[in-house]
This record gives C-alpha cells, structure tokens and sequence, in this order.
C-alpha cells in the first residue's frame, strides 16, 4: 500500500502547526491584553474560517494564489508557484486551523491574573520577559491544547486542500484525500486501513494530552 | 531611608475621580479610608501601573511621574516593590525564584546570594523549594514582601496586606509585618480600610474618602482629633453626636445636647472658635464614660458632665460588655434606640451587677469629650 498521503498529512500538519502558533499565539495576546482600533474587527476574522463553508474559504484563497491573483503573481515574480504544491496544502491547513489556536490560546491567557504581570513590571521586567516567563508558563495548558487541536484539525483537513492544493497522487494527496479517493475507486480495504492510521494517531495524541495536562506547571 | 513622598494627582474613571493631594517623609504612611475610596488606585500611580491625568509623583529626589513635564517612568524603571493585595506570588515559581525573580542582570551568583540572604533575615529558610500554594498564609506573605524588598526599592508599596488572612493570624502577622517595616527601614506605603491597622503599622495617616483626602495627619493626631464628623465616621468611631455650642474659648467649649450642657476640653493645637448656637459635632469613646458607683455616699468632685440613664441594651463581647444607654430626658434618643454606647470591663460589670441594676448616673471628663470642627 502506497504510504505516501501518510507521510504528506504529518509533513503538512506539522509544518502548519508550527505556522499557526508563530501566528496565532501573538494574534491571541494582543486580543487577551491589548485594547486597540480594530480590535473587533480582528476578533470576527479570525472565526470566520470556522464558519464559512471550506469550499468557500478554498475558492477565495485560490482567487489570491493562483496565477492570476494579487499573491500568485507577486510570487510568480520570484519564481515561487504556490498552487497545487505541497505549500498550498499547509496554507490551507493553517487556515482550517489557527482559529482554534488564537481562541484557546487567547482564553488561555485571559485567566492569567493581570496583577501577576503587573507584579513582574514592578520587579523590573520588560513586556518581552513578562510574557516568557509569567504569561506564557501560566497559559502553558491552554497553547497546548490548541496545538493538539490544530494539528488534528490540519490533518482532517480536506475542502480548502482539494480547492487550493487539488488531488494529485504522489504530490499534494494527503491522507483525507488519500481516502476520499479509494472510497470512490471501491477500494474499501486501503480506505479502511487509512481511516484506521487517521484515527490512530488522533488517539494517541488527546491521550499523551490528557496524560501531560496533569502535570502542574 | 530619608525621602519625601509627595503625591498630587487626578485621574478620572468612569464613575469616579481621584484628585489627591498629600506629602510624607515619615518612613510609613498609611492610606485608610472605605473600601472604593481610591487607595489602591495611588498605589497604581506610584507604581506607574496606571497613569494619572494629571499631577505629579515625587519620591526622594526623582520624579515618577509630572504630567505638565511630560514626565512618565515606566514601572521597571522605578525601583518600586508592591506586595500586592493576595501578595500575587508566581505560583509557577519556587519561593527561591520567586525572590529572585527582580533581580534578573545581576550576575548569577550575586543573584543567589541576595535571595539567600533575604530569605535568612525573613525567616524563610528551608522554603526555598517549596510552591506559593504549599506555604501558609504567614509564610506567603513574608515571600511577597521578601520578593519586593530583594530589588532593594527605593519605596515599598503594601495594599491590604493582612486582608487575606483569617482574625488571629491577623493580629499576629500585623505585628511581624510592623517589625520587618521598621528593621528594614525602608520607606513604605500602607494601604488598609482597618484603622487599627493603619495606628499599629504606619507613622502618619492619610485617610481617603471618596477619591479625596480628608485629613493627613500623624497616627496619634489622628486618633485624638479627627478633623471632621466624616473623618471619625470613617475610623468607626462610636458615639458621634451633634449638639449646639453654648459658648466657646480657646481651652474649653460648652455645649449642649440632648437637654444637657457639656464641658469638653477645645482643641490644644487648632482652637476651634464657632459662635453660640451653631451646630457642633462631637465624639464620646466608650470606655471613657464612667458609671458612677452607688456603695459610695460622698459625691465625688472629679465626676463632670454628670447624666442619668437607663440601660436599653447589651451586648456580650468577651472581656468587655457594651452597655446602650438612654438618658433620662424628653425626646428622641439621639442614636435610634439610645443615646450612649458605653463599654465596661466585664469585671466591672459583675461587681456592679449592671445585670440586676439598670438605672445608673454617669459621668464623661471634660477631656474624653472630643469636638470635632466642621
């Protein structure tokens, strides 16, 4: 059995993990701890691609990536071609799943007692350090559980990958994909034995989840 | 530790104004006043964790905070050390680096060494690997103050920090705290709505009402002479009265209340001059009212201020009993039910079986009669 859609799905999930922490956990603080113009605005966004339909948020994304669109061109410029490539399948799995990041993380850091950080300023500590070393250890259960999050909902993702990233076996299949494809060619056996990895590795992780969020600090 | 704190800010909230204006080179100074007064809101001010609208912050010779200057230290630039209220200990963090935790940049071992020798001088040796939520409250509040003092601030900042503890843990602890303040000698501010509190641990008293001052003055003035009905209302004194002035000089004013003229003592260091007639608050501590003994025939000269009363109410507290009297006159009590509230010892109280007895004469010295000016 071809295993590739496997090592495509944990390759894309991780990549867009790390992605969307490096922008959701930022994006999650200034919501937490900063009053700003726009705010609002900013908080609504980023629950849209909860509730927009993943066909939707595919098309619109591929309308900007594709050769035509404002980003497709200006990497076209640079010899990047982002659609239908592997990257196309990490964007949409970072759009399926920062949302889920931003709002755990954010409640996360909402139930750290502002006096503690305010009591880290005092004693001297630049926002920078406050945030390493009171914010973001108290918080620390809550960016975890959006992280597990996220990579499990990066790898179930399929409508935004199969607009943006399409389906093509041996480059931008991913496991859903992968599945969805058998299904359809009636070859019931590999479909189950995909279906069984999917569910495997999503086991595993809310287990090592529930396992690590005993631990106190 | 010779600096002045000198605080004159405004700054307005929705629903409330600050605008206060006070000085101090006492090395403790209390803000006591109701809760929502605006003590912790100073605070915040001197710590720069919210910026006034106005005024200006001196303590010593820097400037925290001027806003026509344009003058605005950032809280890590003003070497303030704030126990706040709950002492906000990092409970992520041992009790060692939670000590430690200001004074990161200093090399290591210089780091080390002044963390164990404040963790020595509070008595915390031994708790250097515990957690905030493995220490009592006693211990918890001498790492707050340990983790405030290791930066060696130029001002120590303390708000409500007794509140979280239960009554005779807080007796106790009051007192500790007052000795680590003095053995340190570091400037402090003290932020509390218990007057006890305020007298016990600062030097001079500055009480809030309302997002104002009403009256900066040292602890012992403060107590003897409350500048105002409002002021001795606020430190729960008990028997404040309204009567009239029948005449007053410089040494002693005469008044008149419930049908009854009074003598008490005028102020010794602001005479308070106000023309007959005009209404006078004025404030009788409890245990200063004497019962006057009945086995005793011959009258004696130092009873004044001599009334007869009838005890309406008691109360039981332990080592003293609370007698509520109302006087044998013609109208309204002047306190609802009763006019006097009255405290004996409870020893007293057995000998002259005030439980069988309920009709007594008693007297008030000129000098426990406290009149407060408008």
């Amino acid at each position: 059995m071809d295993l590739f859609p496997l090592w495509l799905s944990l390759r894309v999930s991780l990549s867009a993990t790390a992605l969307t922490l490096l922008a959701g956990v930022p994006i999650a603080w200034l919501l937490a701890r900063r009053r700003f113009p726009g705010r609002n605005l900013l908080e609504a966004v980023v629950v849209l691609p909860l509730v927009l339909p993943p066909t939707v948020l595919g098309y619109y994304l591929l309308v900007l990536i594709g050769r035509r669109g404002p980003l497709g061109q200006a990497l076209a410029s640079v010899g990047l071609e982002l659609a239908f490539t592997w990257g196309a399948a990490v964007l949409a799995a970072v759009v399926g799943s920062i949302a889920l990041v931003i709002k755990s993380v954010q409640a996360g850091f909402e139930t750290v007692d502002v006096q503690l950080e305010q009591a880290a300023r005092t004693l001297g500590r630049s926002e920078w350090s406050v945030f390493w070393s009171v914010t973001l250890p108290l918080a620390w259960r809550s960016v975890l559980a959006g992280t597990v999050l996220a990579f499990c909902r990066a790898l179930g993702e399929f409508g935004i990958t199969l607009m943006v990233a399409g389906n093509i076996p041996g480059r931008t299949q991913t496991l859903p994909l992968a599945i969805y494809d058998r299904v359809q060619a009636n070859l019931m056996d590999e479909a189950n034995a995909l279906a069984l990895v999917a569910v495997g590795i999503v086991v595993v992780l809310l287990f090592g989840l529930s396992r690590l969020a005993r631990l106190r600090y | 530790m010779s600096g002045t704190v000198s605080v004159a800010i405004v700054k307005r909230l929705p629903g409330f104004t600050l605008d206060v204006r006070w000085e101090a080179d006492q090395s403790v100074i209390g803000l006591f006043g109701p809760s929502g007064a605006g003590k912790t809101l100073t605070l915040q001010c001197l710590a720069g964790l919210m910026r006034p609208d106005a005024g200006r912050i001196v303590v010593g010779d820097r400037v925290f905070f001027d806003a026509a200057a344009g003058v605005d230290l950032p809280p890590q630039g003003r070497r303030i050390g704030y126990v706040f209220q709950g002492y906000g200990l990092f409970p992520h963090l041992t009790v060692a680096r939670n000590i430690a935790f200001g004074l990161r940049g200093r090399p290591r071992a210089a780091r080390a060494r002044r963390a164990a020798e404040v963790m020595e001088r509070l008595g915390l040796g031994g708790l250097e690997r515990r957690y905030p939520d493995e220490l009592s409250g006693g211990e918890r509040q001498r790492v707050a103050l340990g983790r405030a003092l290791a930066i060696d601030p130029a001002l120590l900042l303390l708000d409500e920090p007794l509140s979280a503890l239960d009554a005779p843990l807080r007796r106790a602890l009051r007192d500790e705290l007052g000795e680590i303040l003095r053995a340190w000698g570091t400037a402090a501010v003290v932020v509390t709505h218990d007057f006890t509190e305020a007298y016990r641990l600062a030097d001079r008293i500055v009480v809030y009402e309302n997002g104002r001052v009403v009256q900066a003055a040292p602890r012992a003035e403060l107590l003897w002479q409350p500048a105002s009905e409002t002021v001795a209302k606020i430190m729960g004194l008990r028997n404040v009265l309204r009567g009239s002035v029948v005449k007053a000089a410089p040494d002693r004013i005469q008044l008149s209340w419930r049908g009854q003229t009074l003598e008490a003592v005028n102020s010794p260091t602001r005479s308070y001059l106000p023309p007959p007639e005009s209404p006078i608050a004025f404030f009788i501590r409890p245990e200063y009212v004497r019962l006057v003994r009945k086995d005793r025939s011959a009258p004696d000269l130092h009873h004044m201020n001599l009334m007869r009363g009838r005890i309406v109410g008691e109360a039981d507290f332990g080592t003293v009993w609370i007698l509520r009297i109302r006087l044998d006159a013609p109208g309204e009590p002047a306190q609802g039910e009763f006019d006097l509230e009255v405290e004996v010892p409870h020893l007293v109280y057995e000998i002259l079986e005030i439980e069988r007895d309920r009709h007594w004469e008693f007297s008030i010295h000129r000098g426990s009669i406290h009149v407060l000016p408008a």
